[in-house]
């Protein structure tokens, strides 16, 4: 457990650069919104925040959407670092959506709003009966399109925020954008009521691609606003400042 | 002492966490590779991190095992193959950049190789500056020197600069002399 000079538990990401972004992790319990266009590599960086928790002893849950967990792992980077048992063992609990909808009876196409408190109290219950203390949502976005109003999106968002928050949960809400878009969520309301935004991108200079992120912003911590350039590897992200005097960016 | 060997013991006497520059006189530029690589690296047992952005990865371990150097313990980043064409099969001892203006990628792939190695002692050698500047400007490539080296440096890893005199100019040359902590001039009527 990490604490900055405030005393503010961190929740270290185990993304050695990412961590000194944010000048030591993310603030424990804050609900984060990982954002950017498709291959930006949100869910890899997703995912490797679970790992590393899970490495460390804290039970780390993914919440899968539209993808089936089990095509997931099998496109997942393979990473060093990567060890089943973590799964064998429940500290890393992959759940397919879904599969909770059905249960919950929540098929139909679009929820009530007594159904979207339906759909908390189903993820809240597994927080709680598996002692998850990091969560991934991948993607509000696809819960979004379920949800249909702002004003469901919005009150789902808070309820699951404030859930977790009491939870001791970190959390990373996966949002999806589109190329070129400018805002950082596609239903306006994820961006106003996380806690932080982590905006990943494809960026073009000069004929090349490079994926980039940067902290837009985070609530109780300093954090650099820089943009930087990233990997994805089987040791886990690796990232370097973005060149300035390199054009475009 | 052959000019290579005298190379070699220069390097010897470079301190941890050192960058040196070593401007090479055209005709020198197989035997400075030969300096680094087997007498000095491969005898101390460090690994290498080889930068290549001026010839193929292929072609240099092509060369490397028609010299009889062991390299073993290089590992590379290999910015000109992709550029060229040329085939590109990925390997346990290669990574590929795109292009040499990819700058950052050149030190995240660095990076990684460097975490990758089990050596305890590590080298980088970037070759060449002169093929880097044709491919980006003198800004972004003195940015790009000041962070690189200075990202080495904080993990004790040496760098090693290799320019060809005759295609240097002040300005390149006065570039990677900034960030620096000596240079290794070789060319064959002059002795280091």
């Amino acid at each position: 457990m990490v604490e900055d000079e405030k005393g503010r538990d961190r929740c270290r990401t185990g993304i050695d650069s990412l961590d000194n972004i944010l000048y030591g992790g993310i603030p424990r319990s804050n609900t984060i919104l990982l954002t950017g266009s498709c291959g930006t590599g949100k869910t890899s960086l997703a995912l490797e925040f679970l790992l590393h928790g899970a490495i460390e002893g804290e039970n780390s849950m993914f919440v899968s959407v539209t993808e089936a967990s089990e095509k997931l792992l099998a496109n997942v980077i393979p990473y060093d670092f990567f060890d089943k048992k973590l799964m064998s063992s429940n500290k890393l609990v992959l759940i397919d959506l879904p599969v909770l909808y059905e249960r919950l009876g929540l098929m139909k196409a679009e929820l009530s709003m007594e159904e979207v408190g339906l759909l908390v109290s189903g993820i809240m219950d597994l927080v709680k009966e598996l002692k998850i203390k990091r969560l991934v949502v991948d993607s509000i976005t696809s819960i979004g399109y379920k949800l249909k109003t702002q004003e469901k999106i919005r009150d789902f968002i808070l309820r699951l925020a404030k859930g977790l928050s009491t939870a001791g949960c970190t959390s990373i809400l996966v949002s999806e954008v589109s190329t070129g878009s400018q805002g950082y969520s596609t239903f306006m309301v994820e961006e106003a009521l996380a806690d932080g935004i982590i905006l990943m991108a494809n960026m073009e200079r000069r004929g090349d691609l490079l994926r980039t992120l940067q902290v837009i912003k985070m609530r109780g911590t300093t954090h650099s606003r820089a943009k930087y350039v990233l990997d994805l590897t089987q040791v886990g992200v690796l990232m370097v400042p973005l060149l300035k005097g390199g054009g475009s960016g | 002492m052959t000019l290579a060997n005298k190379v070699a013991a220069e390097l010897e006497e470079m301190p941890p966490s050192s960058a040196v520059s070593l401007q090479v006189g055209v005709d020198f530029y197989l035997d400075a590779i030969r300096a680094v690589v087997d007498i000095y690296a491969s005898k101390r047992d460090i690994e290498v991190v080889y930068v290549t952005a001026t010839i193929s990865y292929q072609a240099i371990t092509d060369i490397l095992k028609a010299l009889e150097i062991d390299s073993s313990k290089v590992h590379f980043v290999d910015c000109i193959s992709h550029t060229m064409m040329s085939s590109s099969l990925q390997g346990s001892q290669v990574l590929f950049v795109e292009s040499p203006t990819m700058l950052e990628n050149i030190m995240l792939k660095t990076e990684y190789l460097l975490r990758k190695s089990g050596g305890k002692e590590k080298m980088v050698l970037l070759d060449s500056i002169n093929s880097l500047a044709i491919h980006n400007s003198n800004n972004v490539l003195s940015e790009f020197l000041h962070i690189f080296v200075s990202s080495l440096r904080s993990k004790n890893v040496n760098t090693l600069i290799l320019s060809v005199m005759e295609h240097t100019s002040q300005e390149l040359s006065n570039m990677v002399n900034l960030v620096c902590d000596s240079t290794i001039r070789a060319r064959e009527e002059e002795t280091p």
